[in-house]
């Protein structure tokens, strides 16, 4: 997994909260209004990190226009026990 | 007192008050993630705080180590304050990256 993703998830002021995303996107796709509420966060924070975690090539969007849902990319699933390892705790 | 000193120990408590903030952001990663990843961020950090704690030791209190400078020529003294500007450079862009 590209050293970058570690950093995103376990170096920033930002990372837990991505790392919640990540495995809430894992358990199923949502878009980020319904993220925001399963995770109790700010609509325009969990823009924000779906930008940074779409950057990194860690979800993308599923592209549809309307309602568009994120998911983890193919290389996130081929990696997800590195995403374990890095994600150890994280509730 | 040389000007040149009184920068190069400014950009030492710069880079204590950059690290302050920075192990901070990597020790709450480490308590809700727990992973090696977190963990080694905040050792390399922790090493990093106590190497620019002796830098403002030395430059605040320790008089044999400005003795020794102004032994120096000019380009001893530049030569210090490069290190601490140059980490501070560093750190700021580290901090950056690491605020977002």
């Amino acid at each position: 997994m590209e050293g970058v993703l570690w950093y995103v998830l376990a170096g920033t002021r930002g990372g837990t909260n991505r790392a919640r995303i990540l495995r809430a996107l894992d358990d199923r796709p949502r878009n980020p209004n319904q993220l925001a509420e399963d995770l109790d966060l700010d609509y325009k924070t969990v823009r924000h990190h779906l930008d940074v975690l779409t950057d990194n090539d860690v979800v993308r969007n599923s592209g549809d226009d309307y309602g568009a849902v994120y998911l983890p990319t193919e290389r996130v699933r081929d990696h997800w026990d590195t995403v374990e390892e890095i994600v150890a705790e994280v509730e | 007192m040389s000007l040149w000193v009184d920068v190069a120990e400014a950009a030492a408590v710069l880079n204590v008050a950059v690290l302050a903030g920075l192990v901070g952001v990597w020790a709450r990663s480490y308590r809700r993630l727990g992973s090696k990843h977190a963990l080694g961020l905040l050792v390399f950090g922790g090493f990093l705080l106590a190497e620019n704690l002796l830098w403002v030791y030395a430059y605040s209190f320790d008089a044999g180590f400005h003795a020794w400078l102004y032994e120096g020529t000019p380009f001893t003294r530049q030569a210090m304050l490069g290190l601490c500007v140059l980490e501070s450079v560093a750190l700021l862009v580290l901090a950056w990256v690491t605020w977002d």
